[in-house]
């Protein structure tokens, strides 16, 4: 058990630059990450405070049906889902793609201590979301319901199970997939393809549910509520059992389903763990190379091409930052064929259709700064950084490279959707361009602002590309950044009904272009000096 | 090149490559990881650095070929200033570091073909001396496989190779000895004096002593940050064997 911590908390420590804030002795740079710290904590107290708010309006909705019960049912089963849905394409990542692999190999620890200690890296990804969720959520509870005092105790010990199932579940699958993957040539691309048809697979099992569902509701709105999210997730009705009644077969049930799944999950794939990660780490050596006529190429293409050779062989890379993009293909594919209809009775109502089309290019966008390569790609570099750095190349070349592969990922498939949107929505010239420019445009955008914001907050030290691409202080930022610089047109849409929406859009694009020139000026400029003290 | 830059002829009448001016480099923190190193290496010269751990080589080494950024001083390379005008000084040189991570996703032919776009060489001299070099190191044949495939010795005949790709003006190898096999040493070892009669210099760290007393005409001693001593390899030894004098320096405190 200490040995799972022991491993566990090095891998914590690797995080957020957790550790080099902890040690290092530059004042300047301990002052930085402090700095850091506060802006983060801000941002999950604003996320708390958030998510209280929503609960709040949640419970009243419930208790006019009389069912404030299913609060914590509601939210329990939607945090286990998203948990499992956002844990499902980075598992494999997680569980078998660390550099220390030899080294914590060789330890005197048991196969089954090493998963455990991946598992429970997975698991501190998501209680963070959890308790962001439930803890505001059992507040609200408490206060609606006023219950006994026991409701506090199995609170707080149920809590930190909630995330083990889905995560386990997730798991099982992603160590499938690696388990199947591992047994092909070309291992990387059939885990990446496994895990991306599986994703899709799932948003469409996803959205055909919903559908089944909308017919079903009738007059007993609570009981039919009830049933729905019990059926759904099954494990929420242990949980409200056990925390909202009291009920000990039910606390023992679901405390005991998630610790042994976790048990035995780790034993079991301890037993595989070595085979799997043999079979998709060892490459192919055929040794059978024979000189032949080489192309030549610009520095800028090479590069381009060495990045984006980068980011296809990691299939944690292409999962974490392309799902933005395949959940807005998947989308616009749904808009084409689920609801055609719907939508047209919805395009027909006239205010909505004002909204839709000044919001529409907005959603669009968010899928778009979602799928941000660049606030990683400079971190991933790692212990490669210093062939670029050493290399005659500006340095600006060689960030416009990454820039160029964030734009390979997000403008091909945004004028794909942007065809089946335009489609869908029945837009009119004005609204059809607007529609593709002002994502074009949030695509720049982001994939500058993600060099910039790596430039300053570099991760080079990882064992496991997934403290880059997840974990990193510069993805965080580069997130928070690209989501308020959504949020404030969104408001401004939303609250200045007013305002020609068209305009305001062009308002909007024009800012994001001007700050995009500024931003490749200071490339340009202090590309170098940046590239050069990392 | 700029017309500018004037070429200053060392003491022994060769063209200086490299030249050491003042350079120190201080850790986040403000302890000294070196203090005022000066240095010049000249054309045709193999250089030895020699030091314990943690005595600065590797520290020197990278402001040298543009990977650590350094504010005091100053280092030429063919006669520019690598804080004025790093792409070209980049240009010429070639650098291989200690412990060569390279990029696992690439095959070795993808590797060198990417270094050889990077430095801007022709078709012919890239087919030509990966020909070449990938024979001498028997290692064409691997060429084909990804790099995360290869052993550790052969990531470091890639890294070789890559950086004899360009015929650099400058050749930098951070112990370049370690981890080859005998065979790959001596081969190794045979380009390095072949690259010095073409008109190249070499300067490298190493702890084998005996290879450098071998392979070098000129040694540089580096301890706690400071150099030591520096010159002719027959003149800093003496009468001694390098071994001694090493051990004799570092000693003295």
């Amino acid at each position: 058990m200490i040995n799972i911590w022991r491993l566990t908390r090095v891998q914590l420590l690797s995080s957020f630059g957790l550790n080099k804030a902890l040690h290092t002795r530059d004042r300047k740079e301990r002052n930085n990450l402090l700095l850091l710290g506060a802006a983060i904590l801000l941002c999950v107290v604003m996320l708390a405070a958030f998510s209280f708010g929503y609960s709040y309006m949640l419970a009243q909705t419930l208790e006019s049906i009389g069912r404030v019960d299913l609060l914590l049912a509601l939210m329990m089963a939607v945090t286990s889902l998203i948990g499992f849905f956002t844990t499902v394409y980075k598992a494999g990542g997680v569980l078998f793609g660390f550099k220390d692999y030899d080294l914590v190999m060789s330890l005197p620890v048991k196969t089954s201590t090493v998963v455990a200690s991946r598992v429970l890296q997975l698991y501190s990804l998501n209680v963070f979301f959890t308790l962001l969720v439930m803890v505001p959520a059992g507040a609200v509870y408490a206060i609606y319901v006023n219950p006994g005092f026991l409701y506090y105790p199995l609170f707080l010990l149920t809590l930190l199970c909630i995330p083990l199932v889905p995560i386990i579940a997730a798991t099982i699958i992603g160590a499938l997939i690696s388990w199947i993957a591992s047994r092909f040539r070309g291992s990387r691309t059939v885990q990446l393809v496994l895990t991306i048809a599986f994703v899709i697979a799932l948003m469409a099992g996803s959205f055909s549910i919903n559908k089944q569902e909308q017919v079903q509701v009738l007059a007993d709105l609570g009981a039919e509520l009830a049933e729905s999210v019990f059926r759904l997730y099954p494990l929420a009705s242990m949980y409200v059992g056990a925390v909202c009644s009291y009920k000990a077969g039910s606390l023992l049930l679901f405390v005991g389903i998630s610790l042994l799944a976790f048990l035995l999950f780790t034993y079991v794939l301890g037993s595989r763990f070595k085979a799997i990660h043999t079979g998709l780490t060892t490459s192919r050596a055929s040794r059978n190379y024979r000189m032949k006529s080489l192309k030549t190429s610009t520095p800028l293409r090479a590069l381009y091409r060495k990045e984006l050779r980068r980011y296809f062989s990691s299939s944690v890379y292409v999962m974490n930052t392309g799902i933005g993009m395949i959940m807005l293909l998947v989308m616009a594919v749904a808009l084409l064929f689920v609801s055609a209809d719907q939508l047209g009775e919805l395009v027909e109502v006239p205010q909505l259709a004002d909204y839709l089309n000044t919001l529409a290019p907005l959603v669009v966008s968010v899928f778009v700064t979602l799928s941000c390569t660049t606030s990683s790609s400079i971190s991933i570099e790692g212990k490669n950084l210093w062939i670029l750095q050493s290399s005659p190349v500006p340095a600006h070349t060689i960030l416009l490279s990454k820039i160029a592969v964030n734009l390979t990922v997000t403008l091909p498939v945004l004028v794909i959707s942007w065809g089946l949107l335009s489609l869908s929505l029945r837009t009119g010239w004005v609204e059809s361009l607007l529609l593709l420019v002002i994502p074009a445009i949030y695509a720049c955008y982001s994939a500058m602002l993600g060099v910039l914001v790596n430039l300053k907050l570099p991760n080079l030290e990882w064992t496991s590309e997934v403290t880059a691409i997840k974990q990193s202080a510069a993805v965080i930022v580069a997130m928070l950044i690209g989501f308020i610089s959504l949020a404030v047109p969104f408001a401004a849409a939303l609250l200045l009904p007013g305002v020609d929406g068209n305009l305001l859009l062009a308002a909007i694009g024009l800012v994001l272009l001007a700050v995009c020139g500024g931003m490749y000026r200071t490339l340009q400029t202090r590309g170098e000096r940046m590239f050069r003290g990392l | 090149m700029p017309a500018a830059v004037k070429y200053r002829k060392g003491v022994s009448g060769m063209k200086e490559i490299l030249s050491i001016k003042h350079y120190s480099k201080s850790y986040k923190g403000g302890k000294r990881a070196v203090d005022d190193i000066n240095l010049t290496v000249e054309q045709g010269d193999i250089y030895g650095f020699i030091g314990h751990n943690g005595a600065g080589k590797t520290t020197t080494i990278r402001a040298v070929v543009g990977v650590l950024d350094f504010e005091e001083g100053d280092i030429y390379i063919d006669g520019i200033s690598i804080k004025k005008d790093p792409v070209a000084c980049k240009k010429v040189t070639a650098y291989i570091p200690d412990n060569p991570d390279l990029y696992d996703h690439l095959t070795g032919i993808q590797y060198l073909n990417f270094i050889a776009d990077l430095f801007g060489v022709s078709k012919e001299d890239r087919e030509a001396r990966i020909r070449k070099y990938g024979d001498a190191f028997q290692i064409t044949a691997s060429f084909g496989d990804l790099i995360s495939s290869y052993s550790h010795g052969m990531k470091q005949k890639l890294a070789i190779i890559s950086a004899l790709i360009h015929q650099p003006k400058l050749l930098v190898l951070d112990e370049p000895f370690v981890g080859l096999d005998p065979q790959a040493a001596h081969t190794l070892k045979t380009v390095m004096g072949e690259l010095c009669r073409s008109g190249s210099a070499i300067f490298f760290s190493t702890h084998v002593l005996d290879v450098a007393e071998k392979l070098c005409n000129k040694i540089a001693i580096i301890k706690g940050g400071k150099l030591v001593t520096h010159g002719r390899t027959e003149e800093v030894t003496g009468d001694n064997s390098l071994e001694e004098v090493f051990l004799e320096l570092i000693k003295h405190d």
